[in-house]
């Protein structure tokens, strides 16, 4: 057996970035993704999680309320909910079902998805793992991850930051010997008392024959130490989806207005498109819940005439609905439930059709960056400049904003060209000044021009009169 | 001996030339000399060549092709001349979303990564840059495109007179495009239960021109008086 133990370390953190910067894209709140953020655990008085500015500051892992607050008094604090963060696990494990069959979770921040029945179908380790890990950088998400025999020598693994693919065993065996005693999950009596007699390495550990360990310690110890030599398989519960959709968000801030909290529901309404593309169905009811920190919590179900599925059907409907809801008070959170499913008429086939697409697509994109390298292949992006060498762009940036122009040409040069051939130009001038921010500024003349074998390049006339062929047209 | 032939002419795979109104699904190119040449336009499976210089709207030419049909697929561009430009695919009618570019070193990883995007069932039209395809290629590339229902659209240097005789490809459609006269003239070197047709001419737009400008000065040209004559 092979497991990869995945050990997303800062899911609370990692949602709240997301829907912040989601929010700030569509324009309408002026938070900045750069300001400290940390989560806070209420019950231990410790910082668990904290992102890129709150580590500038001085902030760590560990750090009480206080010392937190003295270092960074503008320090924006996100309290711990356990029950929170097993939800945003299961939302990733959700995501995560159409790709790998054998998925468990473990507590509120793991999970471990069974590698060897995978391999044959996804055609070798490389390929699996690439498309895995898109799909966990497209949650974005940030995790640990480590392989080994059993959950429990890939969960050690992944505390120990492996972060490397093994799927032989001698690699495996090499790592974990490396690992410290702390990071098991031995109680603690154990520990110390290992320690005592100067154990602190799982080396050390494993080394011990078991029957002499067996006088010592009880039948838990030894069943665990067994698991991590990947001598016994304990049983797992795998994970199953759930046979109804249930949805909650908790809004980065807290909202007033019925409007501002459209852009939330529709990233709901987006997963359970999914869900219900999944399973081929569709839905004619759903019930949206809205949370207060005070006041009762305010449901109420939206209803369709017509079973649908589409996110722009299920908004406008809802759109409508919330229109002239009057919040008593600001909503800190949002649930979103769908229980009763219909079925696809057999006459859709066309939706049929297309079911697999989105897997296959992940699939192909995951061999392709397997085999090819990882910067291989890329999805074009539109980017907000107005500039030919910046227009498109392979990572989708934050900024919703995209600059549409009808010269853009189909391809551009890496480096504009010296212009070398006899050209007739068909269309401009269109001047461009470039943008100051970059650095040096230039002002362009350009036109589209033809060769006389009728090829169509957009040529540019700098301020030196010099000129250039920087595209062509297909 | 007459047995055997009438046997050999059930064959579902002899294919004659009166057999002219074939049921397999068609691609119209909106350009009617050219859908005509092609009874209807271009198969909807299969592998097609397109020999061209780069720039003279062999892309745009494809354009209802490559975004009418099969919407939900992906449109794979391997190996493209150049960086492929968003507001231009988004001119065109392709979701970005829906468009994958892969970048390859050699020629034989650019055919496996085709013949990988055929295969997957995930792409509707695969768009090759290959300069010198072998039969074999082409052969596996074409079973390949025509096993899952997709297109893959081969685009290659043009080819001279003497050397395209000697190398016909087993694919469905082998198109050449040049521009003459400010035409776009295609021949049909070969396809698929059909005749090889020779210069059809289009007049094909892809790029937008000086024509409202021209128009508007020819129309407004100020005749006899001017408003700020000087005598």
């Amino acid at each position: 057996m092979l497991w990869t133990y995945i050990y997303c370390y800062q899911l609370t953190l990692d949602n709240h970035q997301q829907n912040s910067t989601d929010e700030h894209s569509s324009g309408k709140a002026d938070t900045d993704t750069t300001y400290p953020v940390c989560v806070y655990c209420g019950n231990t008085n410790r910082i668990i999680q904290l992102n890129h500015a709150a580590q500038k500051i001085g902030i760590e892992v560990g750090h009480g309320l206080a010392q937190a607050a003295a270092l960074c008094p503008y320090i924006h604090i996100i309290p711990f909910n356990k029950d929170n963060e097993t939800q945003l696990l299961k939302q990733l494990a959700h995501r995560l079902y159409p790709l790998a069959s054998d998925i468990v979770l473990d507590s509120h921040n793991g999970l471990a998805i069974r590698l060897d029945n995978l391999v044959q179908y996804y055609g070798g380790h490389n390929a699996l793992w690439k498309t895995l890990a898109r799909e966990l950088s497209l949650a974005k998400v940030h995790y640990h991850f480590a392989n080994a025999w059993t959950i429990e020598a890939a969960k050690v693994l992944a505390f120990h930051q492996t972060n490397a693919y093994f799927h032989s065993h001698e690699q495996i065996k090499q790592a974990l010997a490396k690992c410290s005693l702390s990071l098991t999950a031995l109680s603690d009596k154990v520990k110390t008392s290992l320690k005592r007699v100067g154990i602190t390495r799982i080396k050390q550990l494993l080394d011990m024959p078991v029957h002499e360990l067996g006088k010592r310690f009880d039948n838990n110890t030894i069943t665990y130490l067994t698991t991590l030599r990947g001598e016994v398989f304990p049983k797992a519960t795998l994970f199953r989806p759930s046979s109804y959709f249930n949805n909650a968000m908790a809004l980065p801030f807290d909202i007033e207005n019925t409007q501002h909290l459209v852009p939330f529901i529709k990233q709901q309404l987006e997963q359970l498109a999914h869900y219900l593309r999944a399973r081929n169905l569709h839905t004619s009811s759903i019930h949206v819940a809205f949370h207060f920190r005070e006041a009762p919590i305010m449901c109420f179900p939206v209803c369709s005439a017509l079973p649908q599925s589409s996110i722009e059907s299920w908004l406008s409907l809802l759109t409508l609905k919330i229109e002239p809801i009057v919040l008593p008070e600001p909503v800190i959170s949002v649930t979103l439930k769908c229980n009763e499913f219909d079925d696809m008429d057999s006459e859709s086939s066309d939706f049929f059709h297309n079911r697999f697409n989105e897997i296959a697509q992940k699939q192909l994109i995951g061999r392709l960056n397997a085999k090819l390298g990882d910067n291989s292949t890329y999805q074009p992006q539109a980017a907000d400049s107005h500039q030919f060498e910046f227009m498109t762009v392979a990572e989708r940036n934050t900024a919703h904003y995209s600059y549409a122009s009808d010269i853009t040409p189909t391809f551009t040069f890496e480096t504009p060209k010296p212009l070398t051939q006899q050209t007739q130009i068909c269309f401009g001038p269109v001047r461009l000044s470039n943008e100051w921010w970059r650095g040096s500024s230039y002002k362009r003349d350009y036109f589209i021009a033809q060769t006389s074998h009728g090829v169509r390049m957009l040529i540019f006339k700098d301020e030196s009169s010099q000129w250039w062929a920087q595209g062509i047209y297909c | 001996m007459n047995d055997s032939l009438s046997e050999l002419n059930n064959h579902p795979h002899i294919w004659r030339a009166r057999e002219q109104g074939h049921n397999e699904t068609k691609f119209s190119f909106d350009f009617t000399p050219l859908d005509n040449a092609l009874n209807g336009g271009v198969a909807s499976t299969g592998l097609v060549r397109v020999s061209s210089l780069v720039g003279i709207g062999e892309l745009s030419l494809f354009k209802r092709v490559l975004c009418q049909q099969r919407t939900h697929k992906m449109v794979v561009f391997i190996n493209p001349p150049g960086l492929l430009q968003t507001p231009w695919l988004e001119n065109l009618g392709l979701k970005s979303t829906q468009v994958l570019v892969v970048n390859t070193t050699s020629s034989q990883e650019s055919l496996w990564a085709a013949e990988q995007c055929l295969k997957s069932t995930a792409c509707h039209c695969v768009i090759l840059w290959h300069s010198a395809i072998s039969a074999k290629a082409a052969r596996r590339l074409q079973v390949a495109a025509t096993h899952n229902d997709a297109l893959c659209l081969l685009y290659s240097t043009p080819i001279d007179k003497w050397c395209n005789e000697a190398q016909s490809l087993p694919i469905v459609l082998d198109l050449a495009l040049q521009i003459q006269q400010h035409h776009l003239s295609i021949k049909v070197h070969k396809q698929r239960h059909g005749w090889p047709v020779d210069n059809i001419t289009l007049s094909h737009k892809w790029t937008p021109d000086n024509h409202a400008i021209k128009w508007a000065m020819q129309r407004n040209k100020l005749t006899g008086h001017t408003l700020h004559s000087v005598s």
